[in-house]
C-alpha cells in the first residue's frame, strides 16, 4: 500500500513535470526523486497518506488469491470453502458428514448459494465471528490435517456476495434438538474486518426448537433441512452457473469420490437433485494434532518461538514444543551448538539461534509420527473410483507415511481404466445448452475445456466427423450442426485421442485449476508410462481410456497460492507420488498382458466357432446326419481347445485362481462372456478373421 | 441354409443311375465327411492331409520323362487359427461337387464360386471373398480325393480350337473338324472318352500353336489341308482341355505334336507344361504330359536364319532373363545340350522374337516355308 501511494503521488508530479524525461514514466521513482529540483512530496505528507491495511480490504482488491478472479469460479469457490467447512466440522465432531447443498437462481448471473451440515452447530457468539472476520479461525495455529487451513474461505466468500450484491450472509444453527437455532445475517466490515449482525438488532435471533420454530422459519423463508444439530450458511453473490470442467458438479462428484463416508445432497440452478450416498459408515479416525517438527522450523519461526515459550530452560523448550525431540536429541543440540541446556531461551542471542537453527538441521531426528494423517485408504479409493468412473479395471496404492520439510504426509493414488470418456453420456439438450453458455471462443476450445480426458487430438477427430469448423464460435451453432455433433461425440472412438483424467486431491479436497503448476501433473507427465502399456509423448500426459486420482494427506499442504489449486514441488512429495504412481502401474500393466492374452484366446475361439456353422452345413449334404448334433460335437471340441479363454493367466502365463490374481488393491470388472454362435452375437470385424487365412 | 440341405438330400433320394466315375467321386467325397464326423465324434481334432501342390513336392522321373507329385502332404485342421477357414472353404467345395454329382450337372469353377459364396451367419465375413480364393481350394480337393476337375463336374472356361482333318463325336453330335470355317471347332473344357470320342481321322500330324492369331493365319492359308494334319492353339498356356486332348490324340491316334511357339521364356514354358506337364497340376501329368511332343521353334537362331529385320526385335527384359535362366535349370532341360544352347543364344541375343516376326517377311511365309521346312529336315528340339 505504502509502495503504491507513492507511485501514484511520482506519477502525478511527474505529468506536470515540462522535463523531457519525466513523462514516459519508465525510470525508477528514485532517479526521478532525486533528479528533481524541489521535492514532490515531504515526509510529513507521506506519513498522512500512510495507514493500516486491513486484511479485509486487502482480499477484496485481491480476490483471485482467494479464487474469485471470475463469476464462475466465484460460485465453485463459495461452495467448496462452505463444504469444506461443513465436512471439518462434523469430521471434527465425530460425527457422519451428511451435506445439503442448493444452488438457487435469483436473477441474471445471480445465484443463491445454501450449504447445510449436520454438524455440531456454532455457538452463538462465535458465528459472526467465523462468517464475518477474515483470518479467525481454529486450524491456523496447530498443526492438525484439515481441509481449511487459515480461516479466510467462508468469510471471504461472504465478503464477495456483499461486495457483488450487497446481501449479508445469513446462518442458521443448532446445537441440540432441544437448544433454539441461531439466525444471523451477517457482513463483514470490511475497513475493519470486523462482523456486522444485521438483524434482531445487533444480536440475531433465536427460532425456538420445534413446530413453533419450524412455522416461524416457514414465515420468513428460511430454508432448513431438519437435522438435530448443523448449520446452514446462505450467501447470494453474482456468479455463473456452468457445467463441465472446473464446475461446481465437478467439485461435488470428486468430493464423494475423496469422501466416501459422506453423503452429499445436490440441487442445482435448473432444480435437478443428486444425491452422491456415502459408502462407509466408517468415519475415518481423526487425525492428531502433532508439534511442528524441528526439520521443518525456519530461522524466523524459531526466533519467534524461543520469544514466546513459557519453557524455564532451553532442554525443556526443545523437548516441550517440537516432536521427536527426546531428552537425549536435546541434551546432543545443546552440546553440539554450544548452549548450556539451563540456558534461559528467551536471553539467546541472535547469533546463538543462528547456531541453534544450523544444528538443529544437522542432527539426526527420527521422522515425526504420523498418525496424524489420515489416508482415504485403498478399498475406499477402488469403492470410490468405481462410482465415478466406469471402466474394467481399477488400481489404488497407498504410500507409507513420508516428510517434506518437517511435515509428515502420505500419498494415495488410484487408477481407472476402460471404458470411453464423459463425452458419450452427454444428451442432447445438455450438449446444447452447454454449447450456448459457455464461454470458449472456438469449437475446438469448447470440446476440450468442457470433457474429461478429451484431448485436442479427439476433440478434432469430433469435429471432422461432424463436418464442422475448429474455429466455429460454439454458441452460435444450427440445430442441425448441434445434432451432428451430437452424432459425433457418440459415435467417434476416442479410445486412442484420449488424454489421461487426472483427478488431484489435497486432504480430501478437490484441486480443480491450475493442473499445470501443480506437482501431481508435473510428476505423471514426467513418468514414462509406456513401461506400462500406456501411449505418452514425451513430457506430457499419457493417452488412452485412463483416470488417475492422486491423494495428498498431510498436516500442512504446500499450496502454490492461497487458492489452494496446486500443490507445490518438492522433491520428497515428487517422490511419494512417483513411486504410488508406479505401484498401480506394475498392476495395470499385470492386467493389460493378461487381458491381451485372454482376449488373443476369446478370439481364437470366435474364429473356430464362427466357421463350425458352415462345416456342419456342409458335412451334412454330402452324407447323411443330423446337423445339429455335428455342430454340438465340434463345439464342444472348440471349447475344449481354447478353454484357456476361460482361465485366469498370471504373469508368467500360469493358470490362477481369478481371486488370487491380485490383492484387495484391485477391482476386474469381468467383461461379458465371448458370445456363443448360437445367440449370432459374433460382432467381430472383419479384420479379426484375417488371420485365419493363410 | 436350412433350405439347401433339404435340396441336397432331395437330390440324394432321386434314385440317378450314376456312371462308375460319379459313384467313386461321390464315396470319396462321402468318407472325407465320414472321416471328419468321426473325428468329431470322438472329440479329436479334425483333419485332412492334402497332398502338397509346390514346387517342393514335384518329382522329374527321368524314366517316365514327366513331372510327378512327391508324397509330401500338408494337414489341415479344423482348429488351427491359420487353418480353420481353408478347412471350411474345403468342405464347402466338396458339398458343391458332391450337388452338382447328384444332380448330373456341371459348373464353371467361376459358376461353383457365385454357388458356394455367401454371408457367413452372424459376421460380416464372405465364405470366399475372390474367386481366386475358391480355385486353389478346388486343385486341393482333386489332389486330396485323387479326382479330377472333372470328376468333380467342373470345368475352367475353354480356350483354345482345333480344325483339321478328323472327324470325332462331341456328347453326341458328330463333328467334321475338316468343316469348321474359318473359326474352327471350340475344344470343350472337358474331353473325357464319355464326352468326346474319336470316329475317324486321316491326320498325321498335330500342329499346336501359341495363339490364335497365328492358328487363323495357318487355318486360312489351310495349311492343314495340304500337310494332313490337325492344327490347334491354346490361346497362350493351354488349359487342360486342350493338353488333354492333344494327349488323347498323341497316345489314342498315334499321331506326333510339333508346338510352333514364340521364342522367349514364356514359349519355353508352354512346351515344358506340354512335354512334361506343370508344377502346380503335377498329379494330371500322366494323363497330361506328351513326352515325345517337339518344340519346332521360334529358334532364338531364326533371326539370323530367316533374315528377319531389326524391327521384329523385342528386347528381354530383366524378368525375362532370370525366367530364361529358372527354365534352363529345370532337370528335364539342364541335360539337353540343344536346349542348354538355345536358352544361351537367347540370352546372348538379348531379345525375344514373337511367331508373328515371321510374318513380316512375308504374309504366308511361316505356313508356307518355315514351318513345312522344319519338319521336312526333323528340324526342331526335343
Amino acid at each position: 500500500m505504502k509502495q503504491k501511494v507513492r507511485q501514484t503521488v511520482t506519477k502525478s508530479t511527474a505529468t506536470g513535470d515540462p522535463s523531457p524525461v519525466g513523462g514516459d514514466g519508465t525510470l525508477g521513482d528514485g532517479r526521478q526523486l532525486t533528479g528533481a529540483a524541489r521535492p514532490r512530496i515531504t515526509a510529513q505528507k507521506l506519513a498522512a497518506a500512510q495507514r493500516d491495511i486491513s486484511v479485509s480490504e486487502f482480499f477484496a482488491k485481491n480476490r483471485h488469491l482467494l479464487g474469485f478472479d471470475n463469476p464462475r469460479k466465484a460460485l465453485l469457490t463459495t461452495v467448496k470453502e462452505a463444504v469444506d467447512n461443513a465436512l471439518d466440522a462434523c469430521e471434527e465432531a465425530g460425527i457422519l458428514p451428511e451435506v445439503w447443498v442448493k444452488i438457487g437462481s435469483v436473477g441474471t448471473n445471480r445465484f443463491r448459494v445454501a450449504v447445510q451440515d449436520n454438524g455440531p452447530g456454532i455457538l452463538k457468539k462465535q458465528i459472526p465471528l467465523i462468517f464475518g472476520k477474515l483470518l479467525y479461525g481454529s486450524k491456523f495455529h496447530r498443526l492438525r490435517m484439515s481441509r481449511g487451513q487459515q480461516g479466510i474461505g467462508i468469510s471471504a466468500a461472504g465478503m464477495y456476495g456483499l461486495l457483488t450484491t450487497g446481501k449479508p450472509v445469513c446462518i442458521v444453527s443448532k446445537t441440540a434438538p432441544e437448544n433454539p437455532a441461531h439466525y444471523y445475517e451477517v457482513q463483514i466490515d470490511t475497513k475493519r474486518n470486523v462482523p456486522q449482525i444485521l438483524n434482531g438488532r445487533g444480536d440475531g435471533i433465536d427460532i425456538p426448537p420445534g413446530e413453533a420454530g419450524a412455522r416461524w422459519m416457514e414465515r420468513h423463508g428460511i430454508e432448513w433441512v431438519d437435522v438435530p444439530h448443523g448449520t446452514r450458511v446462505t450467501i447470494e453473490l453474482e456468479a455463473r452457473y456452468q457445467k463441465g470442467r472446473g464446475s461446481v458438479d465437478e467439485y461435488l462428484e470428486m468430493t464423494a469420490l475423496a469422501n466416501p463416508h459422506v453423503t452429499l445432497h445436490y440441487e442445482d440452478p435448473e432444480g435437478n437433485e443428486k444425491t452422491y450416498p456415502r459408502a462407509t459408515d466408517e468415519l475415518p479416525p481423526e487425525p492428531k494434532e502433532i508439534k511442528p517438527h524441528p526439520y521443518g522450523v525456519e530461522l524466523g519461526a524459531l526466533v519467534t518461538k524461543l520469544q514466546e515459550t513459557t519453557a524455564p530452560t532451553l532442554y525443556q523448550f526443545l523437548t516441550g514444543s517440537f516432536s521427536r525431540v527426546t531428552p537425549t536429541i536435546a541434551r546432543r543440540i545443546c552440546e553440539a551448538s554450544g548452549l548450556s541446556p539451563r540456558s534461559n531461551p528467551k536471553r539467546l542471542s541472535a547469533q546463538e539461534a543462528e547456531t541453534l537453527y544450523r544444528v538443529i538441521q544437522e542432527i539426526k531426528i527420527p521422522p515425526p509420527a504420523s498418525d496424524c494423517v489420515v489416508p482415504i485408504g485403498e478399498k475406499l479409493i477402488l469403492e470410490g473410483l468405481r462410482k465415478l468412473v466406469k471402466a474394467d479395471f481399477y488400481a489404488a496404492a497407498t504410500r507409507p507415511p513420508a516428510v517434506y520439510r518437517g511435515n509428515p504426509f502420505v500419498i494415495e493414488v488410484g487408477l481407472a481404466y476402460g471404458g470411453g470418456p464423459g463425452v458419450q453420456k452427454i444428451s442432447r439438450e445438455t450438449l446444447a445448452e452447454m454449447l450456448a453458455e459457455c464461454d470458449a471462443r472456438t469449437l475446438r476450445q469448447f470440446l476440450i475445456t468442457q470433457f474429461d480426458g478429451l484431448g485436442p487430438v479427439g476433440a478434432d477427430k469430433i469435429i471432422e466427423e461432424a463436418k464442422l469448423k475448429r474455429r466455429m464460435n460454439p454458441a452460435k451453432l444450427s440445430g442441425a450442426e448441434i445434432d451432428r455433433l451430437h452424432h459425433a461425440l457418440s459415435t467417434v472412438n476416442l479410445q486412442e485421442g484420449q488424454t489421461m483424467n487426472v483427478l488431484r486431491f489435497a486432504n480430501r479436497v478437490p484441486l480443480q485449476f491450475q493442473a499445470g503448476a501443480c506437482v501431481i501433473t508435473q510428476t505423471i507427465a514426467q513418468m514414462n508410462w509406456r513401461a506400462y502399456g500406456l501411449s505418452q509423448s514425451k513430457g506430457s500426459l499419457p493417452t488412452g481410456p485412463v483416470t488417475v486420482m492422486v491423494h495428498m494427506a498431510s498436516v500442512w499442504v504446500p499450496f502454490t497460492s492461497e487458492s489452494k489449486e496446486a500443490i507445490a514441488a518438492y522433491p520428497e512429495i515428487q517422490r511419494e507420488i512417483r513411486l504410488a504412481l508406479q505401484a498401480v502401474g506394475r498392476k495395470l500393466k499385470m492386467y493389460l498382458l493378461r487381458r491381451e492374452r485372454v482376449q488373443h484366446e476369446g478370439q481364437r475361439r470366435n474364429i473356430f466357432l464362427r466357421y463350425l456353422g458352415e462345416v456342419a452345413d456342409a458335412i451334412s449334404a454330402i452324407r447323411p446326419i443330423d446337423r445339429d448334433y455335428l455342430f454340438q460335437k465340434l463345439v464342444d471340441i472348440a471349447r475344449k481347445k481354447t478353454a484357456e479363454a476361460d482361465m485366469k493367466l498370471d504373469e508368467r502365463g500360469q493358470f490362477v485362481d481369478p481371486s488370487e490374481l491380485f490383492d484387495g488393491s484391485v477391482i476386474v470388472v469381468e467383461q461379458p462372456s465371448d458370445s456363443e454362435p448360437e445367440n449370432n452375437g459374433l460382432h467381430l470385424s472383419h479384420s479379426a478373421a484375417v488371420g485365419a487365412r493363410h | 441354409m436350412a433350405k439347401k440341405k433339404t435340396q441336397g438330400t432331395t437330390s440324394a433320394t432321386v434314385s440317378r443311375v450314376f456312371t462308375a466315375t460319379d459313384a467313386r467321386t461321390l464315396t470319396q467325397l462321402q468318407s472325407l465327411a465320414e472321416r471328419i464326423i468321426s473325428a468329431a465324434e470322438n472329440g479329436k481334432d479334425p483333419f485332412m492331409d492334402i497332398p502338397s501342390r509346390t514346387l517342393s513336392n514335384v518329382r522329374w522321373c527321368p524314366r517316365k520323362k514327366i513331372i510327378e507329385m512327391g508324397r509330401s502332404t500338408n494337414r489341415r485342421q479344423l482348429f488351427n487359427l491359420h487353418q480353420a477357414k481353408a478347412f471350411m472353404q474345403t468342405l464347402l467345395v466338396a458339398k458343391g461337387a458332391a450337388e452338382l454329382i447328384q444332380a448330373g450337372k456341371t459348373l464353371s469353377i467361376r459358376g461353383l464360386y457365385y454357388r458356394l459364396k455367401h454371408r457367413i451367419k452372424g459376421t460380416n465375413e464372405n465364405t470366399f471373398e475372390t474367386q481366386e480364393e475358391c480355385d486353389p481350394i478346388i486343385e486341393d480337393l482333386e489332389v486330396l480325393l485323387d479326382a479330377l476337375r472333372e470328376q468333380l463336374h467342373l470345368y475352367a472356361d475353354k480356350r483354345g480350337d482345333m480344325v483339321g482333318n478328323i472327324v470325332l463325336v462331341d456328347s453326341g453330335d458328330e463333328i467334321d473338324c475338316s468343316r469348321m470355317g474359318s473359326g474352327g471347332y471350340a475344344i470343350p473344357s472337358i474331353v473325357e472318352p464319355e464326352v468326346i470320342q474319336f470316329k475317324k481321322c486321316t491326320a498325321k500330324f498335330v500342329l499346336h500353336v501359341e495363339k490364335g492369331t497365328v492358328w487363323t493365319r495357318f487355318n486360312e492359308d489351310k495349311f492343314w489341308q495340304k500337310h494332313n494334319c490337325i492344327l490347334t492353339h491354346g490361346a497362350g498356356q493351354p488349359p487342360r482341355g486342350v493338353r488333354r486332348l492333344l494327349y488323347r490324340l498323341h497316345n489314342e491316334l498315334g499321331l506326333p505334336i510339333y508346338c510352333l511357339l514364340d521364342n522367349d521364356p514364356w514359349g519355353y514354358y508352354i512346351y515344358s507344361v506340354i512335354k512334361q506337364g506343370s508344377i502346380n497340376l503335377a498329379y494330371e501329368s500322366p494323363r497330361m504330359a506328351i513326352p515325345d511332343a517337339k518344340f519346332l521353334g521360334l529358334r532364338s537362331c531364326d533371326f539370323e536364319r530367316c533374315g528377319l529385320s531389326d524391327s521384329v526385335k523385342i528386347e528381354l527384359t530383366q524378368v525375362d532373363r532370370r525366367r530364361a535362366m529358372q527354365i534352363a535349370k529345370y532337370p528335364w532341360f539342364a541335360q539337353k545340350k540343344e536346349w542348354q544352347r538355345e536358352i544361351k543364344q537367347l540370352l546372348e541375343n538379348g531379345f525375344k522374337l514373337e511367331v508373328e516376326a515371321l510374318i513380316s517377311k512375308d504374309i504366308s511365309y511361316v505356313t508356307e516355308v518355315y514351318t513345312p521346312e522344319r519338319i521336312a529336315k526333323r528340324d526342331w528340339l526335343d
